[in-house]
């Protein structure tokens, strides 16, 4: 940050290696997590029930195609995660919370579901908002009060 | 040019909207989702008001962690928004996901299942004790303004809807607006409730969901609580009833996990039983049977097969190797 940037360009293609080297190291380290954990259930390798809830849906789950496509997901919500500015620590524990079902979900659309966070309206609309909220449609503003 | 269009874009958006405006002027006096969404509540007080809701007031972009901390701290998990705002709140989005929201939930230890996108539903579980989160637009569809409050109560005869909503206490929003933001989110709500408990409303599917979930989360033993609430309700729900057998194995229970696999092999013929079953008789050294069962499996094995495979393999292999080595390499492993 405190280098004063003689040739842009150049900096900016480092920026791009260095999200491409930390996705790459995003991948390799959840795959090596996944590693070890098949070492650990090695002596029991009971089908689990995330993987029976998937088969009972109907989804063709447990294939090692199905579980590196997890892994992808997870990655992928990890970095996007880190780019909206969660702290790295946090996104780590984040998505580990989250089932195979709910990271692949997010990998898709973490950049469009609805973030519940309020008071985004737009100058542009405000009227068309207010009018709006007077006929009891929207509720937008605290100071309105619906006609009928 | 580009500014230009984009205004252009912006004004005919806004000409559209004037036009539905409009149109709905006229159309008023005959919608009233309010009442129309009444009609199957003949069962429900009156009124219901959970007036012990613990409120956190918020006038920025944190309704999600104060939503939250507000029907977890009801349901017996005391916590403050500013401890979840790490886990769920999306600086870059200004908000917080919804699927978040249930995964902030389960980290406090809570089992959180979506209910019916019902207003019914809602008030029956108001009416049974447990607040409901909800997902609201307050905008529009084209400039949404997402929000998460708690309801709280309701009232039938004023029409209203008592929510604990960023930095109000107590808003009383007339039913008829209140649907109106709700069916923007296709009404999206969820209840959080201790592993021995469930919501009053909330069907097979999104039980089961919720309780897989949780075991994400949770250690064994809650985990193992939590299915066995949910199979009072399913006992014939065979993904609960393996859930409790993998809680109890993972708690170290194999006897119980046992006895739950060989009632899903034997009600149900479910591959999976099958595998887990015998690899527990394979840890316990009854090769013979596990032998016999994991060939059962394969034949409805479908998507597992290749599971069920491996399993006769090291089935096979324990088989070959001298017969007390297999519990003296568990108890290896235990040191």
């Amino acid at each position: 940050m405190h280098i004063q940037s003689q040739v842009p360009i150049r900096i900016g293609l480092e920026e791009k290696t260095m999200k491409r080297l930390q996705r790459i190291l995003a991948v390799v380290l959840s795959l090596s997590l996944i590693h070890v954990s098949m070492i650990q259930t090695a002596h029991a390798t009971l089908v689990s029930t995330e993987q029976v809830a998937r088969l009972a849906d109907g989804e063709q789950a447990g294939s090692g195609h199905a579980r590196l496509t997890t892994a992808l997901s997870r990655a992928d919500v990890r970095a996007a995660m880190e780019r909206q500015g969660v702290d790295p620590a946090l996104a780590l524990e984040r998505v580990a919370a989250l089932t195979d079902d709910e990271a692949g979900r997010l990998a898709e659309q973490i950049n469009s579901a609805p973030a519940g966070g309020i008071i985004g309206a737009l100058l542009l609309v405000f009227f068309v908002l207010l009018v709006t909220d007077i006929l009891g449609l929207t509720k937008v503003y605290p100071f309105t009060r619906p006609v009928r | 040019m580009q500014l230009a269009y984009l205004l252009a874009a912006g004004w005919r958006k806004t000409v559209s909207s004037i036009a539905c405006l409009l149109a709905l002027f006229l159309l008023a006096g005959c919608a009233s989702p309010g009442h129309q969404a009444l009609s199957s509540v003949e069962d429900l007080p009156p009124r219901t008001e959970l007036a012990e809701t613990p409120f956190f007031a918020d006038d920025s972009h944190f309704c999600g962690p104060a939503a939250l901390a507000t029907v977890l701290t009801a349901a017996g998990f005391p916590t403050r928004p500013e401890a979840l705002v790490g886990q769920v709140f999306l600086p870059g989005r200004q908000g917080s996901l919804q699927i978040e929201m249930l995964a902030g939930a389960r980290r406090q230890g809570a089992v959180a299942t979506v209910i019916p996108d019902a207003l019914h539903a809602l008030m029956r579980e108001i009416a049974a004790g447990h607040p409901v989160v909800i997902l609201q637009n307050l905008g529009l569809s084209w400039a949404p303004s997402w929000h998460y409050a708690v309801a709280v109560g309701y009232d039938l005869q004023a029409d209203t809807l008592l929510l604990r909503s960023g930095p109000l206490k107590r808003q009383a929003l007339s039913l008829r607006t209140f649907m109106h933001t709700w069916d923007r989110s296709g009404r999206w709500a969820f209840v959080v409730s201790p592993p021995d408990q469930l919501p009053a409303t909330a069907t097979q599917a999104e039980t089961v969901k919720a309780l897989v979930a949780f075991e994400r989360n949770a250690s064994a033993v809650s985990a193992a609580q939590a299915y066995r609430t949910g199979l009072e309700r399913w006992p014939h729900n065979p993904t609960l009833a393996m859930g409790l057998g993998n809680a109890l194995y993972a708690s170290g229970d194999k006897e119980g996990a046992q006895a739950l696999f060989r009632q899903v092999v034997e009600r149900h013929q479910l591959a999976a039983a099958y595998n887990n079953l015998a690899r527990l008789l394979l840890e316990s050294g009854n090769t013979n049977e596990a032998r016999l069962l994991a060939q059962q499996g394969l034949a409805v094995a479908g998507p597992l097969r290749e599971t069920l495979m491996e399993t006769l393999k090291a089935i096979d292999d324990a088989a070959q190797t001298p017969k007390q080595s297999i519990p003296a390499a568990a108890e290896h492993r235990g040191q």
